[in-house]
Parts: C-alpha cells; structure tokens; sequence
C-alpha cells in the first residue's frame, strides 16, 4: 500500500518537474503559460494531499477553520439582516396587508408616491432635517476636537461630558428638553422673557410650526457632536506632529496650519463623518417623535419624517407593500448620497 | 441578468413562505363554517364543563377598574373557565393588536376593540369572526344596543359586540364658579351660552390663572362639535362645517380661556390631570371620566380640594338642535379567527355584552352598553357621584353619534384628519387652509 | 517681542477656556437639570423666580414612588438581560468573525466580507419591516429572544473588528503557528487579549445602543411584561404627563448603568476608536 502511494507520488513529481521546467524555459503565449501555472497548483495540490495522507486537503480545512469563525456571526447576519432586505426589495413591488392575499402590482406603489401629500411632507422634512444637521454637526465636532485636543486643564472630564449627550437615553434626554424648552412655563422662554423681554405672544414655540425643524436639528447637534468628537479626536491624534513643526517653520499662523495641515490630513476622517452622519440623519425617527410627538406620538405634516411614515404605513394601515416603497426611496437617498461622497472623496485623495 | 432574476424569484418564494404560515394558521374559510357546524355543540360544550382557558387582551389592567371584576364574575359562574388577561398597554393597543392578530396565529380567543379604525383594520385583516351566526342561533336582541350597533356593521355583518359605551359631557368644577360668582353651566346650552359662561370664570392673571375651559388634544375635543346636529359626519369629504367650532376654540385660546394645544402638546398633559389640577372650570370628556375621578378622589390621587366639588352636564348644542346630542364611543368584544375555542369565546363575549356584564360594568361606574334603569340606578348611587340632579339627568343621552362611524378607509381618513387637527391647533395652518387640506387628503384617500 | 508673544499667548488660552466652560454648561446643563428636577415636587419644578438647584426640602420620594407607580422592575430586569445577553454574543461572534476576515485565507473571503461592508450603508429602517414579517413567521414577536436577533448580529461589529485586527503584525501570529498553536488558540492567547481598546468601543457602542434603543422594542414587544426601559419611561411619561418630578428621576434611574460601563470604558475609548479604523 505505501509502496503505491510513493511510486504515486514519484509519477507525480516528475510530472511537476517538468511543468516547472517547461515554465522556466519560458512559453511566450501568455494564454498557455496561465494555463501551465494552473496545471502546477493542481498538481502541488493533490501532491500534499497524497503526502499527507488525509482525505481532506489542507485547504479544505483551512476553510472550514475559517468558517467556523465566520459562522456564528454570520448565520445569524444572514437570516436576520440579508434575508429581510431581499425580501424588502420584493415587497415594494407587492400589494399585501399581512394577512390576506398577496397581489404583484409592479411600479403601482411607486407611482402612488408621486401623489402623497404626507409622503412629500416627509420627504422633505427629512431632507431639511438632514441639510441642517450635517453641516453643523460636522463643524460643532471638528472644533470641539481641535480644543479638547490641546494641552488644556481638565481635558479628561471635558472629553467625557461632551459624549454624556450621546450616551445619554433618548427618552430622559428629549423629556429634559421639552420642559427646558417649555413654550409658557420653560427656563429657556422664560429667560427670553425676562431678560431679553421678548413680548409673551412672541416666545417661539419650540415644538410646532416652522421652528420645529429647527429644534430637532440643534437637538441633535447636542447629542450627537460627542460622538463625532471621539472620531475626530482619533483622527487629530494620527497627524504626525512633524507636520505642524514644518509649517511653523515657514511661519504658518494658527488658520494656515488648519487649512493646509489638520483639514487635508483629516479627509479621510472627514468622509467618515458625513457619510455616517448622512445615514444616521436620513434615519431620524425616534428623535422626531419624542420632541415633536406629544402624548401619543403622531406628527403633523411639519414635523413629520419618513421612518415614520414607513412606521404608519406598516403597522398602523398595514399597507406593506407601499411602505416598503417609501423605505426603498429613503434606501436610494442614502446610496446615493454615499457614492457622491465616495466620489468628492477619491477625486480629492488623487 | 439571471443571477438577479434568481435573487429576485428566491425573494418573492420566501415572501409567499412567510405568509403561506400565515394565511394556513388564519384560514378565512374555516372560520364562519366552524362555527355554524359547532353551534349545536356549544352548550354541550359548556354543560360538560371541560377546562377551558381564554386569552382575552386588555389594556392598563392596574388603572382599569373593570377587567378583573369582569373577569371574577364570569369565572364565579362558569367555573370550568379560565380566563388570562394579556395587557398590552392602552397607548397604542389597537396598533399592538393588529400586530399580534395578523398573519401567523394568534393566542388570544377574546379581544376588546378599543376604536372603530382599529376594529376596521382588523376586520379587513380577517382576524375577528363574523358573529351574526352566533347572534341569530342565540337571538340576541341588539335593539338593546340603542343602533350604536348599526354604525360598525361591516356590509351587513357584525364582527364586535359592544359592553361599553360611553359618551361625551362637560366635567365641571362646582368651586370655580362658586368663587367667581357664576352660575352652574346647565344641561341645555347653546355652544353661544358655554363660550359666554367660559369666558365669565376664566382669570388671565398671572399666578392664579383660571381656565375657562379646557380641549384635549385630540381631534373629538374640538372638530367633532361639529357632528352634533346630525347633518355631518367625518367620512363626508367635505368639512366647512368644522370651521365654527375650530373659530371658536382658537378664539378661546387666543383669549386666555383655555390653555394653548401646542403647550398641551409639548408637555402631553394629560386630561385628568388638567381637571385635577383644580384651575379648569369646564372640560368636556367622555363618561369614563367619571369612574377615573370618583376612584382617584376617593384612593386621594387627586387633591379633593381641588377638585372634589364636581359636577357634569350635557354637552352643548347647535343653535335649533335639541339638547342632549353627544359624541359616542364604543368598546367591544370579538372573537379571534384563529380562537382555539370559539364557541366558548361567544359565551364570554355575550356574558359581558349582556345585562350580567352590564351590572358588573355599572358597579364599577362605567357605563354598559346596554342602558338598563337598573345600571343607571348603580352608577348614580355610586359613593362619589355628584349628588344634584342636573348630574343625573346628564346621563340621559338623546342622541348618540360615534366618533368614528365604520367606513372601509376610515383608519387612513382618520389619520389624515389627526394630522390637520394637529396642523389647525399648533397655528401651522389657518382653519380654511387646514380644512382645504383635509378635504384633499380624504378626496386622495377615497380615490385610492 | 517675547513679552507681546506671551501676552498673546495668555489671551488666547483665556478665549480657549471660555469657550469650554461655555461648551461644557451647554453639556451639562440639561443633565443637571434633570438631577434637580428629580428631587422637586411638581410645583417647584418651573418655579423661576427665584430659582434653586437644590429645594428646601428635597423630595426624595421621587426615587421610590417611580417602582411602584410602573412596574419599573420588570423594566430594568428585561433592559439588563437584553443588553447584557447582546453585547455579550456582539462581542463574541464579531471578533470572531473579524479574525477569520482579518488574518485568514480561504474560500469566498472577499465576497463575503462585501456582503457585510453593503449593508452598513443600508439604514435598518428599510428593512425593519420585512425583518419583523420573518420575525413573526418564526414566533418571536412579543419575545425578548427577537431583540437579540436583531441586535447581536451588527456588521458593524464585524467591520470594526477586521479594522482593528489588521493592524496586529501577521509576525506575531506566524511565529505563534511555528510554536504549534492553532487558529482557536491564537485567536484567544494572542488577539483577545491584545484588542481590549477595540472591544471597550464596541462594548460601549453596543450597550448604549441596546440599552437606549426604542424603535426596535417598540415594534417587537408588546405586553407590558416584556417592554424596556425606555418603553416604560415613554409610557409613564404618556401616563403621568405632569408628573415632572418622578420623569425626572425615572430618567435619571435609565442613565444610571450606561454612564458607569461609559465610566469604566473610557480610558480605552480614543485609542479604540483610533486604532479599528473608525476614523475612517
């Protein structure tokens, strides 16, 4: 038995040799030297697999090693997030209401979105939403950053407070904001009142009308610039301190070494930021509800945003099919928006 | 180009997987057959007195005083049954509902309907039974129900049977109008005289504000005043008739005489706790008020001295409408399509319905659905009830129009009329404007 | 010349700090707030003129009346067995799954590391509704089991795992292999313990992320006896709108535990965040 096997593998050596031989001679047609090399892997292969002696190659069980980490997370990745996103690309072409039959209605739910007043209210409410909390978000954190990356006293319990708004639940939070923004009784108002005298049928009314947006977007800029900070801070942290030390030598003011040394290293960082702060805003819903929400949570029209319509849509008239159209257009936004920025961002690295 | 063909197919397999779970487990057929087949069995069923257990989904089962005492009576006298009480909180329980009733099967025999969108919602869904099977096998009198049945009877079938209805009056805090020398309100006022009465105790001094009056934020507050004469309903389309009463209560709020919706909005103030904090001289709400007040007064909840001087009158009307109109609301039982024991479940559903569950209502003062002397009698006489005579009369309705009648869109139309109430009240749109809208809104809807 | 340089230096370091003693009030603030109000009766909570932080008579009633008016232990128990239980399996499967990704060759590596870097920019949002039909279908709705599904299985985790993982020399890990220790071996000898600043960000993006989540809970749990933390505030706060005093303090009690495991974090955070590549 072991006899066979060596004089197996001594056939296979030569065979080996030769290819190898024939490689090294060197075959000008690229075509039949790609093929030669192939040849010589499959044959190291079944080599080691002889020598070995196992059934399974090592590859082979390379692989399933490699699976058997990947496993855990994955199988549960794919049943629960692939799976229903699939299914949700499916649904909006569907007509269903959880319970009776399910009808294919093609492009039907889309065009209906063309004449939704609530649909275009959201749509553009979010997309307001966004335009403000973007910008300002990504500025409030950059310059937080650049301070609390100086040599300054108490910079540890300055770090931690800016991202106690972010771990922070959003219930107790929004609940702290409406009474501080209380329209009649709220400190806030009530400082506009007696110190600014701000006439009482003046004081804004922080949760409805057209400054409701308004307040959602500083709103969020609160609570989330902590967050951001910490990425920007990781981020200030990379620039190698060599830089600056050649800037100031040619005699660069404060703002010059921000514009040509901290904001070209920080790109990449930057791109990060607006690409999550991007889909974290498209995303808005919880924040919506509880600052504009009142009692029961329902919104008017300007205060409304589209996970909340996909929300109603789904769980209160059950009309499944349609609101999974709407979180198909809330889907193509975010994509879109993304590769834009992947765009601006390769075309700035080059 | 194939590969994504096969996504796609793979998707659409798994979608038709999903619901094939579904719809086997809810099959809209077997229902109605089961249950004329199992009529003749049902009082076999029950004479056997085979252990049963009935789920039966509720709302705030700690604050609610009548579930379990619903519950109690009906298990005193049947004793073979068991009945669960699953809570799923009042905020959005009909939302939850649907939830656990569509698609796959559903543990719950017996569920209580909250709202008529909701129950809409559900018929549709095909998760509660038809019950005019039941109804004619056991010969249910629903004239008992004074026609409130009449106004959820989907093409000719009833799929709820109502064990409460409540309906909408002035709360009024005796004190106030002491203090300022006012006059009660009465039970036969034109919506001129209450705004005039409003307007008389209300103090827009700083410090001791008084209230004339006080709105809920919700839309039957203030919109459905306009319903009252028996001309309009919410599923009309066309809304002008909303614009009086929208006119006065911004001019209320505009004037100090009642607190501002957005102000309302922003904290979420709760009704019952405007009325206790004992500067709202008048509050119109519905009659399940009353129980809340009486048992929060008595347990010291609330401050009796400031609200414990309380009476109620009949809701205004239109000028050349006679009094006692109001806004009704019912609360129902119904028989899940996926019920284990259905016939079981009717018998849960009719003893609670019928004049047993009636007594049990009253006892707890809540108003049962069918309005017997004798449960009228129970809930005046309640400890804590007011003890004029204007009170008791109050209780005596003419006509009874539900907030929501049964329409087949009315879950959309609804929520598109929320959502301009909310645009109406915050200022966001004038009272023409928002009209306009809504009327635009429900055009779109009905269209669809 | 020094002297105008120094006095230049010293005004400038002035705006620094006022700017962050403005920064940190505007932090801070609401917080405080909210501590203050805990402890106020209704009345003296918007009571302006004259303003206290600390009342005469500090109703620490607050605290305790919050357990009994909600069943505020249920709350917290479900809160703590969901966010422990998922943070745990995040940690677990996504680092081991960022080792195979990281260091490892075999079949499909790429293809399906992309299937995870696509779905980071895909909002849950677009498919929650989808997830929660599946969901349904397997009769996890109203089981707390549904919320773990949905939370332990982040790509993210996996994505910043790899990240932070690719930074570990690959000579570290051959000569581990030259000793004869196999992958399980050097996944816990050698890269567990090396990654506790990257485990410190995700444990703390996890447990904040659980702990504070809403939407999800809301879809998913239904009865009363399942519901979350911030489930049962909102519900109290629909409840007992006025009662201003015991939202604050329910609202304190909900930040308890995520501050302290923030607390204990910390130190690692920056260096975590810098080194899984989050910074982009």
């Amino acid at each position: 038995m072991d006899e066979l096997k060596a004089l197996e593998i001594d056939k296979l050596q030569t065979k080996l040799d030769e290819l190898l031989k024939r490689v090294c001679d060197g075959i000008d047609d690229r075509k039949e030297k790609k093929k030669c090399l192939s040849r010589i892997d499959k044959l190291q292969r079944t080599l080691s697999k002889k020598r070995s002696g196992s059934l399974l190659s090592r590859e082979f069980k390379r692989d399933m090693v490699s699976y058997s980490f990947i496993a855990p997370n994955f199988i549960g990745f794919a049943v629960f997030t692939l799976i229903p996103i699939v299914f949700a690309f499916a649904l909006a072409f569907l007509k269903w209401d959880g319970s009776n039959e399910i009808q294919f209605i093609g492009l039907g739910n889309f065009k209906r979105l063309g004449s939704d007043i609530f649909f275009q209210a959201a749509l553009k409410n979010t997309i307001i939403y966004c335009v403000g909390t973007v910008p300002l978000t990504m500025i409030a954190s950059l310059a937080l950053a650049i301070i609390l990356n100086q040599k300054v006293k108490g910079r540890a319990i300055f770090r931690t407070l800016s991202f106690f708004p972010y771990v922070g639940s959003l219930v107790a939070v929004t609940a702290v904001w409406k009474m501080l923004f209380h329209p009649s009784k709220g400190p806030i108002n009530s400082i506009l009142y007696h110190v600014f005298g701000v006439a009482q049928a003046d004081l804004p009314q922080w949760f409805s009308g057209s400054l409701v947006l308004l307040s959602l977007i500083l709103f969020s800029v609160w609570k989330y610039m902590g967050y951001y900070m910490v990425i920007y801070l990781a981020g200030l942290q990379g620039i190698s301190g060599e830089l600056y030390e050649a800037a100031s030598l040619d005699g660069a003011n404060t703002w010059q070494k921000f514009r040509y040394v901290t904001w070209p290293q920080l790109r990449s960082t930057t791109f990060f930021v607006v690409v999550m702060l991007t889909i974290n805003c498209f995303k808005v819903y919880d924040i919506a509800v509880m600052l504009a929400g009142g009692g029961s949570g329902e919104l008017t029209t300007s205060a409304t945003v589209l996970v909340y319509y996909i929300y109603q849509k789904a769980f209160i008239d059950w009309d499944l099919g349609y609101s999974s159209a709407v979180s198909m257009v809330l889907f193509v936004i975010v994509l879109f928006v993304t590769i834009i920025q992947f765009g601006v961002q390769k075309k700035h690295a080059e | 180009m194939r590969k994504i063909l096969s996504v796609l197919l793979s998707a659409v397999m798994i979608a038709t997987l999903a619901t094939g779970c579904g719809s086997s487990k809810n099959p809209d057929t077997a229902a109605p057959t089961n249950a004329a087949t199992d009529a003749a069995s049902a009082t076999t069923a029950e004479s056997s007195a085979e252990p049963v257990t009935l789920k039966w989904a509720i709302w705030d089962k700690e604050s609610t005083s009548y579930w379990q005492a619903l519950a109690d009576a009906y298990e005193a006298t049947h004793p073979n049954v068991t009945i669960e009480m699953v809570d799923l909180g009042s905020t959005d329980y009909m939302t939850v509902l649907a939830t656990e009733l569509s698609g796959s099967g559903t543990d719950f025999d017996v569920v209580t309907i909250k709202d008529v969108p909701g129950y809409a919602t559900l018929v549709q869904k095909k998760a509660i039974l038809s019950l005019d099977d039941y109804i004619k096998k056991d010969g249910i009198d629903l004239t008992k129900y004074s026609g409130v049945t009449d106004q959820v009877t989907v093409d000719g079938a009833l799929y709820e049977l109502p064990f409460r209805n409540d309906f909408w009056v002035v709360f009024y805090n005796k004190d106030i109008f002491d203090a300022a020398n006012v006059p009660y309100p009465t039970n036969d006022m034109t919506f001129a005289q209450y705004d005039e009465l409003a307007r008389k105790v209300t103090n827009t001094e700083f410090g001791s504000q008084i209230y004339g009056t006080h709105y809920h934020t919700w839309r039957s507050a203030v919109q459905l005043f306009g319903v009252l004469d028996g001309k309009h309903t919410i599923l009309d389309g066309k809304y002008d008739f909303f614009a009086d009463y929208y006119n006065m209560v911004l001019k209320q709020e505009a004037d100090g005489v009642c607190r501002k919706y957005s102000d309302l909005k922003t904290e979420g103030l709760h009704y019952s706790a405007a009325f206790s904090s004992g500067d709202v001289a008048m509050m119109n709400m519905g009659s399940w008020f009353i129980a809340t007040l009486i048992s929060n007064l008595e347990k010291g909840e609330y401050d009796s001295s400031l609200c414990g001087n309380w009476g109620i009158v009949k809701y205004p009307h239109a000028e050349g409408v006679e009094a006692g109109s109001t806004l009704g609301t019912i609360t129902g039982l119904a028989v899940t399509t996926a019920a284990d024991v259905p016939d079981e479940s009717w018998e849960f559903v009719k003893w609670v319905s019928g004049e047993d569950g009636a007594k049990v209502m009253a006892e707890t003062g809540n108003f049962p659905a069918i309005m017997t002397d004798e449960a009228m009698n129970i809930i005046t006489s309640l400890k804590g009830f007011p003890q004029d005579e204007q009170s008791k009369e109050a209780l005596a309705v003419s006509n009874l129009y539900l907030e929501v009648p049964y329409a087949p869109n009315v879950s959309e139309i609804n929520s598109a009329l929320d959502s301009y109430h909310g645009s109406i009240m915050s200022g966001e749109m004038t009272v023409d404007e928002g009209i306009a809208a809504m009327e635009e809104a429900v055009k779109a809807i009905k269209g669809n | 010349m020094p002297r105008s340089k120094r006095k230049h230096e010293i005004a400038s370091r002035t705006v620094l700090y006022i700017i962050l003693i403005i920064i940190a009030i505007i932090m801070a603030i609401p917080f405080l707030w909210m501590l203050s109000a805990s402890i106020k009766s209704d009345r003296e909570v918007f009571q302006m003129n004259p303003f206290v932080w600390i009342p005469e008579h500090p109703r620490w009633s607050n605290y305790s009346e919050i357990w009994t008016k909600i069943p505020m232990m249920t709350f917290v128990k479900n809160t703590v067995f969901l966010t422990i239980v998922v943070t745990i399996l995040q940690l677990l499967t996504s680092s081991f799954a960022a080792y195979a990704f990281a260091k490892l060759q075999f079949k499909f590596r790429n293809g399906l590391f992309l299937a995870y870097i696509a779905t980071i920019a895909m909002p849950w949002q677009v498919y929650m509704v989808p997830q929660f039909l599946m969901m349904r279908s397997f009769g996890l709705n109203d089981k707390l089991l549904a919320i773990i599904c949905l939370q332990a299985f982040s790509a993210f985790g996996v994505f910043m795992m790899k990240q932070f993982y690719e930074g570990i020399p690959n000579e570290l890990l051959e000569a581990a292999r030259i000793d004869g220790m196999n992958e399980y071996q050097i996944y816990s000898h050698i890269m567990l313990p090396l990654s506790k600043p990257a485990l410190s960000t995700l444990t703390i993006f996890t447990f904040v992320n659980t702990w504070n989540d809403y939407l999800g809970p809301l879809i998913y749990l239904k009865s009363v006896e399942k519901k979350t933390i911030q489930l049962g505030l909102k519900m109290f706060i629909s409840q007992y709108s006025s009662d201003y005093g015991l939202i604050m303090a329910g609202s304190v009690l909900s930040l308890i535990p995520v501050i302290i495991v923030f607390m204990c974090l910390q130190k690692y955070f920056v260096e975590g965040v810098a080194s899984t590549g989050l910074k982009g």
